[in-house]
């Protein structure tokens, strides 16, 4: 594997991190180069620190590593907060003409540029950063007509005097690095980061299941801005209306849930996005939407819990909400995607499971692939492979066999596989209810034993239909005789695929599987059996999946479990699994 | 729309299990005579209902219709026009469901100004659960978990909407037939949310707010010579306290459904068989 670079920014919230992070990361994709971002922040002090950090390769990446090599620190704390992921070799580029006197440890490379002075050359201190990211091309020998196309992209609205500044800011920031640091960046620092011909495209999770909704024919969304699912409704919103489709801010989660519902009775794919406390207060809704067999798409991006928890932070904790969440006792389906590719096509997924057994489906996906951003090649998510299947819906010519004595629609027929016809209100002869109540065929409450019993089995029919119909398959990857199995769900799958690099090099063999589906779900009983010893890895300190899988396969499992709020990077991870396997 | 529709299309065959001589019945009534007189059908009317008596009227309504969780009434019918705006849709609920515990959703239902009519049974009682205090009980009105009162004064559900910036307010009496059906088909015709408050008197565990209270203390609007579309005029109604009205108290006449400002207009249920035709576009954006 080509060497890989880690570059980060770092300042203060409101100083312009995130986006100059994006520019960077936009001009290496384009230049490229494989892009895996991530957000940082402060896992010691709270406040306004805050990093970007874009890892880069020529070779695919999918995961974050404990070092830095080039940093941009506006602020002293930048420094000290990633001191640990310094080495001895990192960069640190810094403006020494700010008011704070900034420590560097001498091992280091510390390449003082005049930020803001060489800005106010190029037309305004605002532009600050921009100089710094011509400062790095220079340091890490990229070519900066790639950093061009970026500023074009993110200021092309601005109008061409705007751009034309921060390409001259960027030029400005190279050339003092060359005149006063040449040596430095010519021989020392030795990073040299070569462009391909390849054209890939940087997106995070959120866009991934935004964009899987539209493709998946998604025409409505109803959202409560929550941090870290609101990416989802911003990519909807102003987009999703060119395909016919709206996106509505509700007045709460509560109000959210419902108004997708409704949309989804009146035969629209429908969704809502939210997190932990979100789904919550969705809950009272998500009865409804199971027993009335409306089909629903909601989207748990999970952060540390409980309550408000640490809502920027890592966690897989809302397993269990997902699959028991609510009173009284109803089938539901639970996908989790395991990469941000996979947040695309897992959505597709959900909405035809949706669909197909009129069902609400929880797509857990978690912060750490939400906000995070990775390049792909455009093929990954090939549009012409979308497939569509809307499951059992009668139009007015199949209505009547579905039609009781009377002449009356019965949505919720009894059927050998549990599905029952569908609708869509303004089929002539389908007008018919629903209830959160208990209900017969036609919807209309009953406390008839036999009935609810009827109404009960098949409901939870439909789950075995799927079970027999579905492909609900695992990703496999390392070595499938080892004895260690490895089990993943979620957004580990990245640095565990990367750990399997190292445990390879170590000479330790691991078959892992990544299982993207809760439930219904894989029956991994003959894997687990067959491995000498089962280790499950997920972020949460009670190992919520591991749980079923011992409920599965009625034998122990050993645990690895994160919790501190920090996804699992790659080598921590190898490290992890061999001091599990070695106790 | 077939021109033949009559209102007792509108009707199910479940016989209603409200108490005999509750104001349901002619609230009902008075929704069925003005969905049918507005030229609506049972299958492209859809019907949403909350919980409480009045939550039942799904049941004995024929339509589409989804009878939804306590007090989330209204953003299902949010949803459900946004989803198909050709469909005619009615809210239905009582004064718990709609001004305690959906009291927020009511705000914004009413900002929001979707084109659907919602209908609430006000009777000042929970009489599902057997007689406790509700939002517009009377501050000294004695119920099971209230002895000495609520002894906090009522929600002024018309002064609510007002504030919200509603664009279409009424009040009427389930047992003035004519009137209330009437009423009805304006908040229908109404471009916008169209918000009524339906006087509908629980015979059961209200024997204050009385037919006999109604018919002696309302004041009909289309005797008073009141301009519904004169702000003003309507405020001052709105927050007159010794007195009640029935009739549209407000109506803006140059109210824009949300439909229209935000461009929807299409039946969502339609989509391809597979991707959008330029769906690419969607993934070039993340060159």
């Amino acid at each position: 594997m080509a060497e890989d670079f880690n570059w980060a920014i770092g300042g203060e919230a409101g100083d312009g991190i995130d986006s100059t992070g994006k520019i960077f990361a936009q001009a290496l994709s384009r230049a490229g180069r494989h892009v895996f971002t991530s957000k940082d922040f402060a896992s010691r002090i709270r406040g306004g620190y805050t990093a970007y950090k874009v890892r880069t390769s020529v070779d695919d990446i999918q995961s974050v590593v404990d070092r830095l090599d080039l940093l941009v620190a506006l602020t002293q704390r930048t420094i000290d907060e990633n001191l640990d992921e310094l080495h001895e070799d990192s960069a640190i580029i810094y403006d020494g003409e700010r008011s704070w006197e900034a420590e560097i440890p001498d091992e280091m490379y510390a390449v003082d540029v005049p930020l803001k002075s060489l800005a106010e050359e190029a037309g305004g201190a605002i532009m600050r950063n921009v100089v710094a990211l011509g400062a790095a091309c220079e340091l890490a020998d990229f070519p900066i007509e790639n950093l061009d196309e970026s500023l074009e992209k993110r200021f092309g609205d601005k109008g061409e005097k705007i751009v034309e500044n921060n390409k001259e800011a960027a030029r400005l920031g190279k050339q003092y690095v060359q005149d006063e640091y040449g040596t430095l960046s010519n021989d020392d620092f030795h990073f040299e980061l070569e462009t391909t011909d390849s054209d890939y495209v940087l997106l995070n999770g959120d866009e991934a299941i935004g964009m899987g909704a539209i493709a998946a024919g998604c025409r409505f969304y109803a959202g409560y801005p929550i941090t870290p699912a609101t990416d989802v409704m911003e990519y909807l919103k102003g987009r999703i209306e060119h395909f016919g489709g709206e996106v509505v801010q509700a007045e709460d989660e509560l109000s959210a849930i419902n108004m997708a519902l409704g949309a989804a009775r009146a035969g629209a794919r429908s969704m809502t996005a939210t997190s932990g406390p979100g789904i919550d207060l969705m809950t009272e809704t998500f009865g409804l939407v199971a027993t009335s067999e409306t089909p629903l798409v909601i989207a748990d991006v999970m952060r540390s819990g409980p309550s408000t928890g640490m809502p920027t932070k890592q966690e897989q904790g809302d397993l269990n909400m997902a699959l028991y969440g609510g009173h009284g006792e109803i089938p539901r389906f639970v996908v989790a995607p395991t990469s941000i590719d996979e947040c695309f096509w897992k959505t597709v997924e959900a909405f035809n499971l949706a669909e197909k057994y009129q069902v609400p489906v929880y797509l857990l996906a978690d912060l750490s692939m939400a906000v995070t951003e990775q390049t792909f090649e455009p093929e990954a998510f090939d549009m012409d492979a979308v497939e569509i299947d809307r499951g059992k819906v009668v139009d007015e010519a199949e209505i009547e066999a579905w039609l009781d004595q009377e002449g009356r629609f019965t949505p919720h027929a009894v059927t050998d596989d549990g599905i029952s016809p569908r609708a869509f209100p303004g089929t002539t002869d389908g007008a018919h209810m629903s209830t959160g109540l208990e209900h017969n065929e036609l919807g209309r409450r009953t406390e008839d034993t036999n009935v609810r019993m009827e109404q009960v089995e098949k409901r939870q029919r439909k789950v075995e239909t799927a079970k027999e119909r579905e492909d609900w398959n695992v990703r496999e990857y390392g070595n499938a005789d080892a004895d260690t199995l490895v089990v993943s769900w979620g957004s580990n799958e990245g640095a565990l695929v990367e750990a399997l690099d190292i445990l390879e090099a170590d000479g330790v063999d691991v078959r892992i599987l990544s299982v993207p589906y809760i439930y219904p779900r894989p029956d991994l009983s003959e894997d687990v059996s067959e491995a000498e010893e089962t280790i499950v890895v997920e972020c949460n300190a009670t190992g919520q999946f591991a749980d079923l899988i011992e409920h599965d396969v009625l034998e122990r499992v050993s645990r690895v479990n994160k919790y501190d709020g920090v996804r699992f990077k790659a080598d921590e991870l190898a490290a992890d699994i061999k001091q599990q396997m070695e106790a | 729309m077939s021109s033949d529709v009559r209102f007792t299309d509108f009707k199910s065959d479940k016989q209603p299990t409200w108490c005999p001589g509750c104001g349901d019945f002619g609230t009902m009534n008075g929704m069925m005579k003005a969905l049918a007189e507005t030229g609506n059908s049972p299958d492209d009317t859809f019907l949403v209902a909350g919980i409480g008596c009045s939550g039942k009227i799904g049941t004995y309504m024929h339509s589409y219709a989804l009878h939804g969780v306590h007090g989330r009434a209204l953003p299902v019918g949010t949803g459900v026009k946004l989803a198909n705006p050709d469909l005619e849709v009615m809210v239905a609920g009582g004064d718990g469901d709609g001004y305690s515990i959906g009291a927020g959703h009511f705000v914004h239902s009413v900002r929001r100004n979707v084109d659907m009519t919602y209908v609430v049974m006000d009777n000042r009682i929970y009489g599902l659960t057997k007689g406790q205090a509700s939002p517009t009980s009377r501050s000294d009105f004695e119920t099971s978990t209230t002895p000495e009162g609520p002894q906090q004064p009522p929600v002024n559900p018309l002064a609510l909407a007002f504030a919200s910036g509603a664009s279409f307010i009424a009040q009427s009496f389930s047992s003035d037939a004519l009137r209330h059906q009437e009423i009805i088909q304006k908040a229908i015709e109404h471009d916008g949310f169209g918000f009524v408050n339906v006087f509908s008197p629980c015979v059961t565990f209200n024997d204050v707010d009385t037919y006999d209270y109604f018919r002696d203390s309302l004041v009909d609007l289309a005797e008073e010579d009141h301009d519904p579309t004169d702000r003003e005029a309507a405020k001052k109604k709105i927050l007159e306290g010794d007195k009640e009205y029935m009739g549209v108290i407000w109506q803006d006449d140059e109210s824009v459904s949300y439909e229209q400002t935000h461009g929807v207009d299409e039946n969502m249920s339609e989509i391809p068989d597979g991707a959008p035709e330029d769906a690419m576009d969607l993934v070039r954006e993340f060159y």
